[in-house]
């Protein structure tokens, strides 16, 4: 290690807008490829063992999650700035990472000729923005509400291009809405197939055995139990004497007991109170959800769904002091060794249905990711039921690369439902052009003109880049597609000029809104960076 | 007023023969079992003897196959199953539903059942069920649907175009787009809930109309498949509303606790069905298998039992 490491390093212009130009360009030129129908892969080598094949992803958001890093450090400025952009548009929506790294690098490189030349960057970036919003209008206004499976099942196909795929989650979708909670599991042959579970189920099974009494299925059923929440370690069996008393005198046939732990004595309790199954049944079962977060909101949803109330042990509650009315009840219980099935909670359905209410409109408002994924897992559970999601292939290569597309699809297919589709194929954006034409040529001033047409010609390319992926020449194919009219593009498959709606090729809504978003917002700061400030180098920590 | 039968059971509901002009049949669902007349409602049989209980049976709903005149179907939700009858209501067989035993609230057939089989059980807990072989396999699909306390079912006349099914819940409406598989919540304020009764209009292929009855709100119409909501009768006017048919698109006719208001004009204006008409009991269910033209036979079963021509 040299002496000089030790010390910060600072960069000044130009090096700075040509070292991060670098770095932008070679993520958005590696992702480049993968965009449209017809995409091409991107191989990642391994680093160790140096003979095994190299990862092929035809995914932007994976491949950009899979560079740590690249050579020259004001390079990797500019390629961990658009990566964060993309991994995040990967997690959040599961699509549109390639769109936004070619609108990102567009935006980026005309701009900079300007700001190089002379002009303002804190300016253009304000009227960049200004753009943006105009854009983001446009696509609003063009936006096609999906109720239909065909539509689904389209939208779905736009993203894994996968027709068996792209059916299934279109029945998916169909059958349990916008919040489906859809587990995408390995499957055991080399078809796609799924199955439907119906009640709220949670993971997080029994805590012992004994208390199975469905031995086929090696699972614990009750119907019309007494259910009693909470996160406790319940270790005094004389707190449980009581609770199992109370269910008993009030006339239940059954008693679900959740808690985080049990001591054995406590097992023995409830396995005593069950010796004559005909006249009562007791079940202990963990508490569902990892974590305080989780925890807390599944008991939370529990609570609603039961009509009872939940025993914290943060609040320092106790079984002993549980009264008749805190325990809820539902029309059947069960529990195996990893899940617990509610179904028919007994909670008010003017509650639930308030509850489910409030979760959806949390969803659709928060900005916190992991709150956001933890809301919609809720939501998924509280609609009744789930979807498990086989997916087989040939290889285990093959099935992981289909699990990731499906999960792509659904991302998609979600904000679909939440926000629509746009004509699909770049057309949406080639459509809001004119708007921003007619803005450049009444303006005087020389920044907001510049910035206009920027994003004007910006705008053009996720189509180019989908022609010259699909072999076409982007020129020959963006006059025709002008010619035709707004709202037509080019089904590559078919090499035709088309009404891209009327041909069923759309784009989710969601995620076009969000990419223009994030690519316009994220290069118009990327424009305002002036110098560059590298810290020694550490060793490399795992970046997400 | 004929005053035909005097049974201490309360009546859950009617179903005529869609070829009842010419073959009188009508079944009333009631406490003590299923009833069978052959004769436009003079006399009723109980269609449950053939199966020699020791106890009475009690029949929470009963419906009659779109295509009765030929293959002579008729349903009916007993405690935890569904009997079906391929004779008109002479013989049974029994199909059970997934226990703990749920209460059947309402049966609807798809007006499509000659090639789809389709049916599907409300329940009052257990949210809905769902066969597609005609009554003989039953599973829950309740997917969408967060709150299975169903009190009424009516299914889209234009079903085989637009798979269309609602349900009247304790905390509002749901709706279904594609046969009853996923349900999705229809904008019905859960202040007005919760809805007893639900009608389609007979056009709703068409002018996506219907009415919805609630327990202490009134009555409601929508024009545009559930997305916007009237009042058009106030709960003051008319108590709970047990009961809606809209057997024109013009026609409405609406049961409340003690009174039955006829709207000829698709809900604007609304009149008593008959003046001086009086009930000693709340009324429950009514059928108007000919329609609401003057003359033309009208039911209403109350809860003390009584089945009365109107």
């Amino acid at each position: 290690m040299t002496k000089h490491n030790h010390f910060e390093r600072v960069v000044f212009q130009p090096q700075t807008y040509q070292g991060m130009q670098r770095g932008i360009n070679a993520i958005a030129n590696a992702v480049r490829p993968t965009l449209g129908p017809l995409p091409r892969n991107v191989a990642i080598t391994k680093i160790k063992p140096h003979d095994q094949l190299p990862e092929m992803l035809d995914n932007a958001g994976l491949i950009a999650r899979r560079v740590q890093q690249i050579a020259g450090r004001d390079e990797d400025a500019g390629a961990m700035f658009i990566r964060q952009l993309l991994w995040r548009q990967h997690e959040n929506l599961g699509d549109g990472t390639a769109t936004t790294a070619v609108l990102f690098q567009a935006v980026y490189n005309e701009a900079i000729r300007f700001i190089v030349a002379g002009g303002n960057a804190m300016l253009i970036r304000h009227h960049l923005e200004t753009g943006m919003r105009l854009i983001l209008d446009q696509l609003n206004a063009l936006t096609i509400p999906v109720n239909d499976r065909a539509t689904i099942t389209q939208v779905a196909e736009s993203v894994c291009f996968d027709p068996e795929l792209s059916e299934i989650l279109g029945e998916i979708f169909d059958i349990m809405g916008t919040y489906a909670q859809v587990d995408i599991r390995s499957g055991r042959s080399r078809d796609i197939t799924r199955e439907y579970v119906g009640g709220t189920v949670f993971e997080g099974g029994f805590h012992t055995q004994l208390m199975v009494n469905d031995p086929e299925r090696v699972r614990a059923r009750l119907e019309n139990p007494a259910v009693f929440l909470s996160d406790l370690e319940i270790n005094n069996p004389e707190e449980l004497v009581s609770l199992v008393r109370q269910a008993l005198d009030a006339g239940h046939t059954g008693l679900v007991v959740m808690a985080r732990a049990f001591s054995d004595p406590c097992i023995g309790v409830l396995t005593s109170a069950s010796r004559n199954p005909q006249r009562f049944n007791a079940l202990a079962v963990k508490t569902p959800g990892t974590g305080l977060q989780e925890q807390t909101a599944f008991l939370e949803d529990l609570a609603v769904l039961t009509g009872g109330r939940t025993f914290l042990s943060i609040l320092a509650d106790s079984p002993k002091n549980v009264r008749l009315d805190d325990l809820g009840s539902a029309r059947k219980v069960w529990a195996d060794k990893e899940f617990l099935g509610v179904i028919g909670g007994q909670g008010d359905p003017i509650q639930i249905r308030q509850h489910v209410a409030a979760l959806k409109r949390r969803y659709e408002n928060i900005d916190d990711d992991d709150i956001r994924k933890l809301t919609l897992k809720r939501l998924g559970k509280l609609m009744g039921g789930s979807a498990s999601l086989f997916v087989g292939g040939l290889s285990e290569i093959d099935i992981n690369a289909k699990k990731e597309m499906a999960e792509a699809a659904i991302g998609a297919v979600r904000g679909a439902l939440l926000r629509g589709v746009l004509p699909g194929g770049g057309a949406a954006l080639l459509a809001c052009k004119p708007a921003l034409d007619e803005l450049a040529a009444q303006t005087t001033d020389l920044e907001e003109r510049v910035a206009y047409q920027v994003l004007s010609r910006a705008l053009e390319e996720p189509a180019r880049a989908i022609l010259a992926n699909a072999g076409y020449d982007p020129n020959v194919y963006l006059a025709r597609i002008a010619e035709a009219g707004p709202g037509f593009g080019i089904d590559v498959r078919a090499g035709e000029v088309v009404d891209m709606v009327q041909a069923g090729i759309f784009d989710s809504a969601g995620v076009l809104l969000e990419a223009v978003r994030g690519a316009v917002s994220s290069a118009a700061l990327a424009l305002t960076v002036d110098s560059l400030v590298h810290k020694p180098r550490q060793k490399i920590a795992n970046r997400p | 007023m004929n005053d035909t039968n005097q049974i201490v059971d309360p009546v859950y509901n009617f179903a005529a023969s869609p070829a009842f002009a010419s073959d009188q049949i009508i079944f009333a669902a009631r406490a003590s079992g299923l009833y069978r007349s052959m004769d436009g409602g003079q006399s009723w049989q109980n269609a449950f003897d053939s199966l020699q209980s020791q106890e009475p049976i009690p029949a929470s709903w009963v419906a009659v196959s779109p295509s009765f005149a030929q293959d002579q179907q008729v349903f009916a939700a007993v405690p935890g199953g569904v009997l079906r009858s391929e004779d008109g209501g002479q013989t049974w067989t029994v199909a059970m539903l997934a226990t703990p035993t749920p209460f059947i609230t309402a049966l609807v057939i798809s007006p499509n059942y000659a090639v789809d089989h389709l049916i599907l059980a409300a329940t009052m807990e257990d949210g809905v069920f769902r066969s597609t072989d005609g009554g003989a396999h039953w599973t829950a699909w309740n997917f969408g649907l967060f709150d299975l306390h169903i009190y009424c079912a009516v299914i889209s006349p234009d079903f085989s175009r637009d798979q269309t099914v609602y349900l009247g819940t304790e905390s509002g409406i749901f709706r279904s787009l594609n046969g009853g598989l996923g349900w999705r919540e229809v904008d019905f304020s859960v202040e007005h809930a919760p809805v007893l009764s639900l009608a389609l209009s007979p056009n709703f292929g068409q002018n996506n109309t219907l009415f919805a009855g609630t327990e202490s709100a009134g009555l409601f119409r929508s024009g545009d498949g559930g997305q916007t909501w009237e009042k058009v009768i106030s709960a003051e006017q008319v108590g709970s509303v047990s009961a809606v048919l809209n057997p024109k698109s013009v026609d409405v006719l609406v049961l409340g606790d003690e009174i039955i208001l006829v709207s000829r004009d698709a809900g604007k204006f609304w009149q008593n069905w008959q003046d001086h008409l009086q009930f000693e009991d709340q009324l429950l269910c009514l059928a108007a298998p000919q329609g609401v033209e003057s003359g033309a036979p009208l039911w209403v079963g109350l809860a003390n039992g009584e089945i009365m021509q109107v």
